[in-house]
């Protein structure tokens, strides 16, 4: 399959001469259709300026953005405000305007494309529907709470029939519930409109809530990149690692041989370690742990010693492996 | 009626009480006054604004980081000039522009002409109130409207004027007052109104009477067109919710 977005060797630098900063460096990633893809990072990782590359609200130094295979950059001022028309946008910060009622704000779009007054009302009126907001025609933004002002700006953001729908930090600013919801409402919306999502989040339980792929992003630069269950279950990069078990990054004795576990949900996780010492009456200790239960089932990672001979290590790796839904590797 | 009001006055210690009574009294004085005292600034406001709105547009849009940079040299001069008119205190700005002024209109006194120095003066300031209030505006609005595919064009109409538009009138409430502030000033170089009544019959004859009366009607003006502006301010506002 062609990818929709697919950004190549992007860097970017704000400033100049001391007070530079690499934002981005040398960024490449693919995007393909349907997909919903999550770009998670630490704050100052470059997160919204990658993202804000892909509209253009930021100008690469560097690199290709291609949409549709179609190199964005290159574009005049007006084929890149039609193209934008197709690449929709959602903000922490929500981004409404104030002095619009919100029919009215969702049919700003349509108002740029020049869709009669008429078509473009009815339409507004629909995707209010469609985002749960029905009675909120004649609102204001400052009437509506966060969650309600997102839903608005989703609706204003599908307004211009969108192929790829841009979310930065869109749930930062709401709480757990209310993220919930509207992550539910961007699941729908992908999956109902096929419109591919780009994710940004600095939040794990964003992407694990949705997204089908990630990319972990550090100083700015890709440090892994993957399937969401793949990169959480045994994250590769040092980057990844601090993410996915922030209690696991701390720093360890060097030399002192380590395995780590991986628990996708098959397994419990406190008898597998018992059993362990009990079958094998061999001595681990638990150095780490970022394990939830769910139904008494383990989702997470855990990080034991090992014993420093090579014999040892595999009987106890080869043991844990035997486990269905466990993943064992020294690290 | 006149009679006994300036024999009231007398009692009361005025000087020229009859004098003055009758110049307040007479239909022709005082409503002419208000209506010299409002109709120069009025049109001044109009001149200001056709010259101070695209400039205000411009200081905002056309910086390094607005949404249509320009020139850097060009800014800077716009800038310079701006300070430059803005730092002549208006009295010494008006004598300067009398040459203008009888370039335009053939002559330098009277009501219409203050128009001419009145429009100089104020047409930076309002650039200035204009830069302020479009500065209020939310950044993230802004790039959000870039991100649908808006023009500089249509981000300026559709989004930064209607966005500011409580804070536009609020300011233009504010040139209007400062305007009518000079318009009064003027009248003491060969303008009329209320200004020119107070100076020339309050303060030069010593006619107190009718230096209080036209320094109140003044007042009151400056009131009623604050009021207004404020109302008008508040009920465009959707940012306040009003019960
Ligand atoms: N307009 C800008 N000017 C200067 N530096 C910037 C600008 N935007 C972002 N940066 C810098 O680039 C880095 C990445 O920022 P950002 O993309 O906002 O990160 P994130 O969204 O992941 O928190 C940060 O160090 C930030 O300070
Ligand atoms: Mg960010």
């Amino acid at each position: 399959m062609e990818p929709i977005i697919e950004l190549k060797n992007l860097t970017k630098t704000f400033g100049a001469g001391g007070g530079q900063v690499s934002a981005l460096r040398d960024v490449s990633l693919a995007v393909y259709p349907g997909e919903i893809f999550g770009i998670i990072g630490l704050s100052g990782a470059g997160k919204s300026t990658l993202v804000r590359c892909v509209n253009l609200l930021e100008h690469p130094n560097q690199g290709a953005v291609l949409f549709h295979g179609r190199d964005l950059t290159g574009l005049k001022e007006k084929e890149l405000r039609m193209q934008r028309r197709k690449i929709s946008m959602i903000f922490q910060s929500f981004n409404l305007l104030e002095q619009r009622n919100c029919l009215d704000n969702i049919c700003f779009p349509m108002e740029l494309a020049g869709i009669p007054r008429k078509e473009a009302k009815q339409r507004a009126m629909e995707l209010l529907e469609t985002v749960g907001l029905p009675d909120k025609a004649a609102a204001y933004p400052v009437q509506l709470s966060g969650g309600q002002k997102q839903r608005v700006a989703i609706a204003r953001a599908l307004a211009s029939d969108p192929e790829v729908l841009l979310c930065d930090e869109a749930t930062s600013a709401l709480d757990p519930k209310t993220t919930d919801a509207i992550l539910k409402l961007l699941q729908t919306i992908n999956r109902e409109r096929g419109i591919t999502i780009i994710i940004i989040t600095h939040q794990m339980s964003v992407i694990e809530q949705i997204c089908n792929r990630v990319a972990i992003l550090d100083a700015g630069q890709v440090a892994e990149i993957g399937a969401v269950e793949e990169v959480f279950r045994n994250p590769k990069s040092p980057a990844g690692r601090r993410l996915v078990s922030p209690s696991m990054a701390l720093p360890l004795a060097e030399d002192m041989p380590l395995a780590r576990i991986a628990f996708n949900g098959n397994a419990s996780a406190d008898p597998i370690i018992a059993s362990l010492v009990m079958d094998l009456g061999m001595k681990v200790s638990i150095m780490g742990a970022d394990t939830r239960n769910v139904d008494g089932k383990a989702f997470g990672t855990m990080l034991i010693s090992l014993p420093e001979e090579a014999e040892k290590k595999k009987t106890i790796l080869d043991y844990l492996n035997a486990f269905a839904g466990v993943t064992a590797e020294e690290v | 009626m006149t009679e006994k009001i300036a024999a009231l006055l007398e009692s009361w210690g005025v000087n020229k009480a009859l004098e003055q009574v009758e110049f307040l009294l007479d239909p022709a004085n005082i409503p002419f006054a208000i209506w010299e005292t409002l109709y120069a600034p009025l049109l001044a406001a109009v001149f200001a604004y056709l010259i101070g709105l695209p400039l205000g547009i411009l200081l905002v849009t056309g910086e390094e980081n607005g949404i249509r940079p320009m020139p850097k040299n060009l800014m800077r001069v716009l800038n310079t000039l701006i300070n430059l008119l803005r730092s002549i205190p208006f009295l010494i700005l008006m004598v300067m522009v009398f040459p203008l002024s009888r370039l335009i209109l053939g002559t330098s006194i009277g009501t219409t002409a203050t128009i001419i120095p009145l429009t100089v003066a104020a047409a930076p300031y309002v650039a200035r109130l204009v830069e302020a209030s479009l500065r209020e505006i939310d950044r993230g609005v802004v790039e959000a409207a870039q991100s649908m595919g808006c023009s500089t064009w249509q981000i300026v109409t559709k989004v930064m004027l209607p966005e500011c538009k409580p804070s536009l009138i609020s300011g233009a409430t504010n040139a209007a007052i400062t305007i009518l502030g000079y318009g009064a000033m003027a009248g003491s170089i060969g303008g009329g109104g209320l200004g020119a009544i107070a100076l020339m019959r309050g303060h030069g004859r010593g006619q107190t009477v009718v230096l209080y009366v036209a320094v109140i009607l003044l007042v009151i003006l400056v009131q009623i067109i604050q009021t207004v502006g404020t109302r008008l301010c508040v009920k465009t506002d959707k940012r306040i919710t009003h019960k």
